[in-house]
């Protein structure tokens, strides 16, 4: 699963610094030489649509995702794990939302074959494809986590759980901070 | 839909929030209950298009830029010499190191979007120097937490940019508008602690154990080679917006890449550096993303089922004064602030917020920097105020967490006080990006 | 539940469009009320629109032409750059091509087209000084879309796209040196202010329609589908008219004219067009905007630009 994450960081911030030149480069070439390459906005909405469905599966395994733990960490062990357990099964849900409701985008822009009304006139089909990956991806995630808390609170296992899926405290966030701070 | 309904709407959805679910998923879970509850399935075909719709906004592609930038200076150590230049400026004055606290959080808060990274480096580098000198901890602490906060204030900031997404507000005039304001009161942290200090001295009681020896000027201006990489940056988000040339995600762009130059010259540029980099990134990106695709599915059930509009004409019935009305908010910001993450908090009033504050004739504009200086005081009031925890955790004396508390209450005033002084002053906020017209 | 044009587009939401739906009953004699919403109040993106609608979630939307054509290309047959050099023509291809656009919403997008009307001409504004079209050459102008970007780009000008809340500053910075809208949005966001020349000649008239829902159409009888179709009638029949006099006195208010209702009073130069700047526009027709529109639109249907050509294309020599 970190692995998974790592991958997925090192295309999502790829793709960044692709978009940062790109993007720098229009603004340069427009200001100083009257030219506009175009299509700077365009391929920074489908980086975005790509890479933010992609960084929510680096979110999920990072344990990123917000909740509010001000009650969640007073609770008995045992109540926090079944909390956590539901925690990540409703991502996996959520998942499985997106690709519901994103299957009706896909279907119509196949149907439509929609082109974006741009100079590169790119078929929809292609970043929404890519997106639609993406939003799979988390969902499959997410579902496969809640496997392994299930399998983890039916055999009891609770502590386990606390540790792998409790949401991440400001005091776990901060020591990896520091430790990457000291690191350099 | 009657003010009634709504209430019991909101009292689930906190309970939900409360036992520790997932924000984004109590959010879109609300918005289809309550668009199933009003319209039916007919609903769920809206929210396919409503999802694409946020995702590919390229306005939104500034956030991931902007956080990348502030990974990069951060995690190459710029942000850390920074501290160390600035103290042979400002550790003479009254207060002395306090001041290098409040003025390298400012200066880094201008570079990242995010306010916990600004306290954590800041306080790593100078919790040490602070201790050994013998300054008090709590007041030590309390400029840390509270100087931290600034870094949503001061543009490039993602908090600004997420209001701007929630609100339909201009990101550039966003940014403009939260210059003068930042400074302020990064100033107004400034003028409490000389206060503070001239006044325990005339007490008797000295406020460091041992003063700052004097600098050579030579020394001086060298250090101010370690606040270029800053300044360069901050002119170029800065300039770029405010002269026009760029959007706010093009001068995201144009700072990524001098960032990446100046790491570059400094002999970070690694691969395992830029790992770290976007690891951070892609891990923040995804979970602002979420919760903001979560915002905007609530978002049409809030619009379509008028419930935005209900909440309005209650607020509007209550027959409040603009100043009152804000005053109202002010008390219910504080209060969310004290339970609620920031980011939580933002993208869960913004949608209804605005509509009723713009139909009281408050400026969009001037209401997003009042949003955001609420936030940051929501970072430093217990029980949840990331940057209390975050400071605390820096800390190596291991004393109690009652010291931070003490010591940010004084900034958490300051700022009541600064919110309260733009109210019946909304030029503050405003001038700058009127000036641009 | 309708959704209307967004608040930000100005008088003729405010004036027209809104009060019709607010009033319903009235206007169309029958038993229904109207639930309106602008789109930039519900959230959702104006190039959904067509889907939204299909979808069911609003029974009438006030399509924005140019954007929903992204789902169907066909739409921008009714106002490619060149074509509607004035009011008159334009409803001339109104009336020759609509029934086909109607048809295909009808086919993809259960989605019946009630009406269809102009913003007005969008025309061009510009801080250097300009005589006629061939002075663009080597200036940066902003444009909407990529119909307009590719004529600008004919004449020699950068196209240089930017969104309407943009544009002020960018012509204040010199960002760009022109910019095309309509001549009402243009007063009201202040472009006479960092701008110095007007040229009122129509790139195009930024057309919009009605749509309604099928399945929300065929539940009523006959004579209320009679007396609905009327009421629209009389709605897009009121926003020409509207459209026309509000741009008549848009452009009195830019060049400080002697009547001004409805903007501020500036002093803009009027630069009138040359018989060789609406010759040249028209020639966009042929020349640039019908072959790239085509490429695009028979992509999707074979038999689009087709139709277009039996209509339209009749007034052209190609
Ligand atoms: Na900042
Ligand atoms: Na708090």
């Amino acid at each position: 699963m970190d692995r998974l994450a790592t991958w997925i960081s090192r295309l999502f911030g790829a793709a960044l610094l692709f978009l940062s030149g790109f993007v720098a480069l229009e603004t340069v070439l427009r200001k100083a030489f009257n030219t506009s390459l175009q299509g700077a906005d365009e391929l920074g909405g489908y980086i975005l649509a790509f890479g933010a469905a992609a960084a929510f599966t680096v979110a999920l395994i990072d344990r990123a995702h917000v909740r509010i733990d001000v009650l969640h960490r007073r609770f008995a062990l045992s109540v926090q794990a079944w909390i956590d357990l539901a925690s990540v099964l409703s991502l996996g849900l959520l998942g499985l939302f997106f690709l519901y409701v994103g299957w009706g985008v896909i279907a119509d822009t196949i149907a439509y074959k929609s082109t974006a009304a741009t100079p590169w006139r790119t078929p929809l089909i292609w970043p929404q494809a890519a997106w639609y990956g993406a939003l799979a991806l988390f969902a499959v995630a997410a579902l496969w986590l809640s496997l392994r808390a299930l399998m983890l609170v039916a055999r009891g296992r609770i502590r386990q759980v606390a540790a792998e899926f409790n949401p991440k405290s400001a005091e776990e966030e901060l020591s990896e901070e520091l430790d990457q701070l000291h690191a350099r | 839909m009657t003010i009634i309904d709504i209430l019991l709407g909101f009292t689930v959805m906190m309970g939900l929030l409360l036992i520790g679910l997932p924000v984004a998923v109590v959010m879109v879970a609300l918005g289809v209950a309550g668009g199933m509850i009003l319209y039916g399935p007919v609903l769920l075909g809206s929210m396919g298009p409503v999802l694409w719709g946020v995702s590919n906004e390229s306005v939104l592609t500034a956030i991931p830029l902007f956080i990348l930038l502030g990974e990069l200076l951060l995690r190459s150590g710029m942000a850390d010499r920074m501290y160390g230049a600035l103290s042979l400026w400002l550790g003479r004055l009254p207060g002395g190191l306090l001041h290098t606290n409040i003025g390298s959080c400012a200066l880094f808060a201008a570079t990242s979007g995010s306010s916990v990274a600004t306290a954590a480096t800041v306080g790593t580098v100078a919790l040490p120097a602070l201790g050994e000198r013998g300054y008090r901890p709590d007041r030590s602490l309390g400029s840390l937490a509270a100087g931290g906060t600034l870094g949503i204030l001061i543009p490039p900031s993602v908090n600004l940019l997420v209001y701007g997404s929630l609100a339909s507000v201009s990101v550039g005039q966003l940014f403009v508008a939260g210059v003068i304001p930042g400074l302020l009161l990064t100033a107004l942290f400034m003028v409490f602690v000389t206060g503070e200090s001239l006044w325990l001295r005339r007490r008797g009681l000295s406020d460091a154990a041992r003063p700052e020896a004097e600098v050579p000027l030579e020394a001086k201006l060298r250090g101010l080679l370690h606040l270029i990489p800053a300044a360069t940056v901050f002119a170029i988000v800065m300039g770029s917006i405010y002269l026009g040339i760029a959007t706010p995600t093009e001068s995201a762009a144009l700072a990524v890449i001098v960032a990446l130059l100046f790491v570059w010259r400094e002999g970070r540029l690694s691969f395992a550096f830029l790992d770290t980099c976007f690891r951070q990134t892609a891990k923040t990106t995804g979970m602002i993303l979420l919760i903001i695709c979560a915002a905007f599915t609530l978002n049409v059930t809030l619009a379509l089922g008028g419930i935005t509009g209900t909440v309005s004409a209650w607020v509007a019935g209550l027959g409040l004064t603009p100043v009152a009305l804000l005053f109202a908010l002010m008390v219910f910001y504080l209060i969310l602030g004290m339970f609620m993450d920031v980011l939580s908090m933002q993208v869960l009033t913004i949608p209804v917020v605005v509509p009723i504050v713009t139909a009281a004739g408050i400026d969009p504009v001037w209401f997003g920097i009042f949003v955001v200086l609420m936030s940051e005081l929501g970072m430093i009031t217990p029980p949840v105020g990331m940057n209390l925890y975050v400071v605390q955790g820096v800390r190596s004396d291991g004393g109690p967490f009652s010291d931070v508390v003490k010591g940010a209450i004084p900034y958490a005033v300051l700022m009541l006080a600064f919110t309260a002084l733009l109210i019946f002053w909304p030029g503050l906020a405003l001038w700058l990006p009127r000036s641009l017209y | 539940r309708v959704m209307g044009q967004p608040v930000a587009t100005g008088l003729i939401q405010k004036t027209v469009e809104q009060p019709f739906f607010e009033n319903f009953a009235e206007e169309t004699g029958l038993d229904l009320t109207a639930d309106y919403q602008p789109v930039d109040v519900t959230g959702i993106k104006d190039t959904e629109q067509l889907r939204i609608l299909k979808g069911g979630l609003f029974d009438i939307v006030s399509l924005r032409l140019s954007q929903v054509s992204r789902d169907e290309p066909a739409i921008l047959g009714l106002d490619l750059v060149g074509l509607n050099p004035d009011y008159a023509t334009g409803k001339r291809t109104v009336e020759e091509f609509a029934p086909q656009v109607d048809a295909r919403l009808q086919e993809k997008f259960n989605t019946k087209l009630l009406g269809v009307w102009p913003f007005g001409p969008q025309v061009l504004f510009c801080e250097p000084e300009i005589a006629s079209l061939a002075d663009l050459k080597g200036l940066k102008v902003r444009v909407y879309d990529q119909n307009l970007a590719n004529f600008i780009s004919l004449v020699g000008g950068t196209p240089v796209p930017l969104g309407f809340a943009e544009v002020q500053q960018s012509l204040a910075r010199g960002v760009v040196d022109c910019a095309v809208t309509g001549p009402s949005s243009a007063n009201s966001a202040g472009w006479p202010e960092v701008t110095s020349y007007m040229m009122p000649i129509a790139f195009q008239l930024a057309m919009n329609g009605y749509g309604i829902n099928l399945d929300t159409w065929n539940k009523l009888s006959p004579e209320e589908q009679e007396k609905l179709q009327a009421a629209f009638d009389r709605l897009t029949d009121r926003i020409w008219t509207y459209s026309e006099e509000l741009f008549v006195d848009a452009v009195s208010c830019n060049t400080g004219g002697e009547t001004c209702e409805t903007g501020t009073k500036y002093d803009l130069t009027l630069v009138e067009p040359s018989q060789a700047d609406i010759d040249l526009i028209g020639t966009a027709v042929t020349d640039v905007s019908f072959p790239a529109w085509q490429e695009t639109c028979d992509a999707v249907s074979p038999d689009c630009s087709a139709s277009w050509m039996e209509t339209v294309g009749m007034h052209y020599q190609f």
